[in-house]
């Protein structure tokens, strides 16, 4: 079985006016996977990333996540899910600004209630890691775009998720820490084996990873394998 | 949810690290026990300063003052003048039994009294023993005066406070020494140090007390009297006897009975009535406006947690997609709430309780203590608890406001 399964998953909006934004997506995804959805605005690439990160519920169809069922979840149970199977990372890190660098890193271990002590030290261990290790005591407003977002991937590496949901996450920061913020993933990917998922419109990006799902109008369009990383010509971001 | 240090910590956190909001929230809160605190205590001493004036005299206490007629009758015109006597007190307590004590005043101003080279000059008053239970003496040595002397005509007198102080500057016990009052000598048999501000014909302080047989002899007065003065019995409401005790000292001197001004009655129980209800009505406003400052605080800090939860919502939005529950999230805002309105509410009892023992000490003299200003253990404990009710029913609302952001919130923000 693979990790994530989406079966003809289907959701609706019903806003004022019903928008019908997913329309029957099968998804499967293997464990070690390092896969992009693209799509433009309106695609439903972010619905569709919000489902897989329990964040939504979908009206129709299944979704299994490490062979249990995410299915109408209640709020408290789907935090426990996502506190122990998701990592996510934001466009725009959301780190809590009056918090330092290690004690964002800290935060979902709290949530698990690991004692502090043990939590700062496996905080400081994934920083290091990170190559952050200096910057632990800093706030996040004292820091660059890239350390904020390699924060904000230590956070969601504390808690060993089974797979790490990144939405655009390049999407704030410059071309040149872009490329290091991708290089990041990539080598996570490889060495450590984890499951990554990267929300994209960039291209560029996208063609960092190893498949590229494309999504359109709500509808898995063509899904490329993209070992060699030459979906687009090789340039990444000028 | 589990409540630790961890979690205390990560109040406190959240607290300290958005300083000037969390000070601007229990500002309100401070205030308002502040107030509630300092306007108690102040009320409560100002309530013990002013009975300290009426200390020692009895509250249902009515006053007979007889003064020139303003209405003709039974043959007599209007402006004459007339006194009581002695008759008048064995008719009074014989017609209305519900009188407690009957008793009669004599008094002069201005008579000096020496001792040796010393000088004071004092007002006289003529008692009977019973006039102490209008004015209570507070006896510091010695004894008040009795039926025997009145009987024997004993020159024997009670001094007052200053003029103790002033005739014996030595101090000490002054009973079985002799003063002297128009060349004539009277032996001091008490001292009475009643201070109070509430007094018949003279301070107590000031007065030479001495039997009114002995006053009558002396000055000539015959069975004359001054002033009458009457107390009713328990429970029975000296309003009430009036009018039947006019018509009958009326109808002894030939006074209109309908004559107000000729019959002058105080009654003291109408004043320590007024007296009183002022000080419940003071001691309601207190409360109002102590309880009414305190509630403003409390919806301060329900007004700001909503406006904090609202600018959180990021925050929030984050914590929830990483892993907390909705209710660690209601629980985090409502134990905010309690922590900020406890910790400024503490420091408006603190405060309160210091600037009221300022005022105490400002109002000690010679070490002791005018009035007791300071809020009891008991006030503080119970507003301590009004403070952390307060605190959970102000975060009420803004937790469950928060509790509601969804995750997704916090992306949409962006």
């Amino acid at each position: 079985m693979a990790l994530i399964e989406l079966r003809d998953i289907n959701k609706t909006y019903n806003n004022g006016q019903p928008l019908h934004v997913l329309k029957g997506i099968n998804l499967d995804i293997e464990r070690g996977e390092f896969v992009s959805i693209m799509g433009a605005s309106g695609s439903g690439k972010s619905t569709l990333l919000n489902i897989l990160g329990i964040l939504d519920n979908y009206d129709t169809g299944t979704y299994h996540l490490a062979g249990k069922l995410i299915k109408d979840l209640s709020e408290s149970q789907a935090a426990d899910y996502r506190n122990r199977m998701i990592g996510f990372i934001f466009q725009s890190f959301n780190l809590i600004g009056f918090k330092t660098a290690v004690e964002n890193v800290e935060l979902p271990l709290f949530y698990q209630g690991v004692p502090r002590k043990k939590r700062h030290e496996m905080a400081m261990e994934y920083l290091e890691k990170l190559g952050l290790t200096q910057w632990a005591k800093h706030f996040p407003n004292e820091m660059s775009g890239g350390q904020r977002q390699r924060v904000a991937i230590a956070r969601a590496l504390i808690t060993k998720p089974e797979i790490i949901l990144a939405d655009e996450p390049t999407g704030a920061l410059d071309s040149k820490t872009s490329v290091e913020v991708m290089q990041l993933l990539k080598q996570l990917n490889k060495e450590e084996g984890i499951t990554i998922i990267v929300v994209t419109h960039e291209s560029g990006v996208a063609n960092e990873t190893n498949k590229i799902i494309h999504i359109k109008d709500g509808i898995i369009g063509q899904i490329e394998e993209n070992e060699s990383h030459s979906a687009w010509d090789g340039t990444m971001m000028k | 949810m589990r409540i630790d240090r961890d979690t205390f910590r990560e109040i406190l956190d959240s607290l300290l690290r958005n300083r000037s909001r969390s000070l601007l929230t229990g500002f309100g809160v401070f205030w308002g026990v502040f107030m509630l605190m300092l306007l108690s205590g102040g009320g409560n001493g100002f309530r013990e300063l002013l009975e300290k004036n009426f200390e020692g005299f009895a509250h249902n206490t009515c006053i007979v003052f007889p003064s020139e007629t303003t209405k003709p009758y039974k043959g007599f015109q209007k402006g004459r003048y007339w006194s009581l006597n002695l008759t008048d007190v064995d008719r009074l307590k014989n017609l209305v039994p519900e009188l407690e004590t009957v008793t009669p005043l004599v008094s002069m101003w201005g008579r000096s009294v020496s001792n040796g080279d010393r000088l004071f000059t004092a007002s006289v008053k003529g008692v009977r023993p019973d006039y102490s239970n209008i004015e209570t003496p507070k006896l510091v040595y010695g004894r008040y005066i009795n039926w025997m002397d009145i009987q024997e005509d004993k020159k024997v007198c009670v001094i007052g406070k200053k003029v103790y102080k002033t005739l014996f500057p030595e101090g000490g016990d002054p009973c079985g020494k002799k003063v002297v009052m128009d060349g004539v000598y009277y032996q001091v048999v008490g001292v009475d140090y009643n201070e109070g501000n509430m007094n018949v014909n003279g301070r107590a302080d000031e007065a030479l007390t001495i039997p009114m047989s002995t006053m009558s002899r002396t000055y000539n007065f015959g069975n004359q009297i001054q002033l009458l003065c009457f107390t009713a019995k328990e429970g029975i409401q000296m309003a009430d006897l009036i009018p039947r005790i006019r018509v009958i000292l009326a109808r002894n001197h030939y006074v209109h009975p309908d004559d107000e001004q000729a019959m002058y009655m105080i009654n003291t129980q109408v004043l320590f009535g007024i007296i009183d209800n002022l000080f419940k009505g003071i001691n309601f406003l207190v409360w109002l406006i102590g309880l009414g400052t305190l509630l403003a605080g409390a919806i301060g800090v329900s007004n700001i947690m909503m406006v904090s939860v609202k600018e959180r919502t990021t925050e929030i939005g984050i914590r929830r997609a990483i892993g907390a529950t909705p209710n660690q999230i209601l629980w985090q805002i409502i134990a905010e709430s309690i922590v900020l309105t406890l910790v400024a509410g503490m420091m408006g009892i603190v405060a309160s309780v210091l600037v009221l023992a300022g005022l105490e000490l400002g109002m000690t003299e010679d070490g002791i203590l005018k009035a007791t200003f300071q809020v009891s253990f008991g006030i503080a404990l119970l507003a301590a608890l009004l403070l952390s009710v307060l605190g959970s029913l102000a975060g009420l609302a803004p937790s469950l406001r928060a509790m509601a952001i969804k995750p997704v919130d916090a992306m949409r923000d962006e």
